[in-house]
């Protein structure tokens, strides 16, 4: 069990992903839609990736990769407070906070050295754009209880991930990289597990406006400190990697007309767009990899 | 009469404390004769070996009472090298040496002790990634002469080696990923200047 524990492999991409297919059939099956309870258990499975992949929590966490396990937590608080009133302003304020708030805790040392090379302008606009996509992902109520909406933003979480996954590992950050591929499995998982009941003529399961919140602030945090402190990551799919949420968020609105009429098709085509920027992310982080794909210590 | 004696035994005693004081030399590093390499197990193959650059620093040697000598020193954690390029940089990333964190690594020493007349113990605090955890070093003073070119300098060599091991710094995730260590041997030969 160990050894199995102990496959990056298992841990990054088959262990989420059938937790993700499992949690997904457990909240449509044995749940009702966005509960609390749902919420703790994504706040349970994030917590045991961070600690796989990063090691137990340091105190005081020093180094920017030990913060990042706090940051997750500060999340889960976040998600876990009830709904606000006004129109979702408080949220998207928090998450506005919460986000510029990670920037300076992770980016503290870098920013008082006070230089402004690439890498830190790069740094800067994923945590602009983390910040914009968080605050309206999170802000902005669905207007519509269209069948693609459950999708939208799990959708938005796991192409960044993914792009953040590969463009991190190709910018020498493996375990940062690691843990940003097991969370695009595990929501891959899910949103698998609501597409096939989809097909079948169901509905399906919102994660909760909480699991949304966590989830995006956990892979957002992670690619700001990818961003901050890998010196190889490109800084153009860095950007690129930052961009899914704000195109779901687009989905909902101006770019709507760009889903087909036929009902199954939409949450994928949907999906497909909000990767988009993911799949040109880890295009441009391939083909202008520094070294290639290889890494030195393989 | 009197005050004459008062005097010359303050003059005595002050002259005996500068004496004293005189023992401790104190050193700056060399960095253009300073090598700081390591050693570590790589998977289940060989021996990874890499050196850093830019070592700067401070040591005071007593060497009336080697217990109050202390060492100070820092390098640079971007001068890191391995005889391949793609390595080196994967090292300052994030995973490893953290270098856009953490540019440097010190050693800041909290206790030296006496072996015999050229070799000691220096315990102190290494700090790497942010993270300090003491190690002792075993230490050899080389020699220490006047430059045979100039009569105004002269150095002191030292070699120094230790253990470090990977699981005690923020690396230790990644080291482990990638089958290195966690044993890191440590070996440092450089040479100070006295001042």
């Amino acid at each position: 069990m160990s050894a199995l524990l102990g496959n990056p492999m298992i841990t990054t991409a088959a262990l989420p992903l059938l937790l993700g297919i499992a949690l997904g059939l457990f909240a449509r099956f044995a749940l009702p839609a966005a509960s609390p309870v749902l919420t703790l258990i994504w706040a349970a499975l994030l917590l045991f990736f961070y600690w796989d992949t990063l090691g137990p929590p340091a105190l005081p966490p020093v180094a920017a990769s030990q913060k990042l396990i706090y940051l997750a937590f500060a999340g889960i608080i976040i998600g876990l407070l009830p709904e606000r009133p006004a129109g979702g302003r408080a949220a998207s304020a928090l998450a506005i906070v919460a986000v510029a708030a990670a920037f300076l805790w992770l980016g503290w040392r870098r920013i008082a050295v006070g230089s402004l090379d690439l890498q830190m302008i790069a740094a800067i606009a994923v945590g602009l754009l983390a910040l914009v996509g968080a605050a309206i992902v999170t802000g902005k109520q669905p207007t519509s209880s269209s069948v693609e909406e459950p999708f939208l933003a799990p959708a938005a979480v796991m192409s960044l991930s993914l792009a953040g996954a590969i463009v991190s590992v190709l910018g020498a950050s493996i375990v940062t990289g690691q843990l940003l591929g097991s969370l695009a499995a595990l929501i891959g998982g899910w949103c698998l597990a609501q597409y096939l009941a989809t097909l079948r003529g169901g509905s399906a399961a919102s994660a909760g406006r909480g699991t949304e919140f966590l989830l995006l602030y956990a892979a957002a945090t992670v690619l700001i400190q990818v961003a901050l402190l890998a010196p190889k990551a490109n800084p153009v799919a860095l950007v690129l990697s930052s961009l899914p949420p704000l195109v779901a968020v687009l989905l909902r609105g101006p770019l709507r007309f760009l889903l087909p009429g036929a009902r199954p098709l939409r949450p994928l085509i949907a999906g497909i767009l909000i990767a988009l920027p993911a799949m040109l992310a880890i295009l441009t982080a391939i083909v202008w990899a520094p070294h290639g794909a290889a890494l030195g210590f393989s | 009469m009197r005050t004459r004696k008062l005097i010359a035994a303050l003059a005595f005693a002050g002259a005996s404390m500068l004496a004293a004081a005189a023992h401790a030399d104190n050193y700056e590093i060399d960095g253009q004769h300073a090598w700081v390499t390591f050693t570590i197990k790589h998977g289940i193959y060989g021996v990874a070996h890499g050196q850093f650059e830019g070592v700067k620093g401070a040591i005071v040697m007593d060497k009336a009472d080697i217990t109050k000598s202390s060492v100070k020193a820092e390098f640079d954690v971007g001068s890191i090298h391995t005889a391949f390029d793609q390595r080196d940089s994967d090292l300052k990333g994030p995973d490893f040496f953290n270098a856009a964190e953490f540019p440097t690594i010190s050693f800041d020493s909290t206790k030296v002790e006496k072996v015999d007349d050229k070799t000691g113990k220096v315990t102190g605090n290494l700090t790497i990634s942010g993270v300090s955890k003491e190690i002792t070093l075993d230490v050899k003073l080389l020699n220490e002469a006047q430059a045979p070119w100039d009569a105004t300098l002269t150095k002191a060599a030292f070699s120094a080696s230790g253990k470090v091991s990977t699981a005690d710094f923020p690396m230790a995730k990644a080291a482990n990923g990638f089958g290195l260590g966690p044993e890191v041997d440590i070996v440092i030969d450089l040479e100070a200047v006295k001042k």
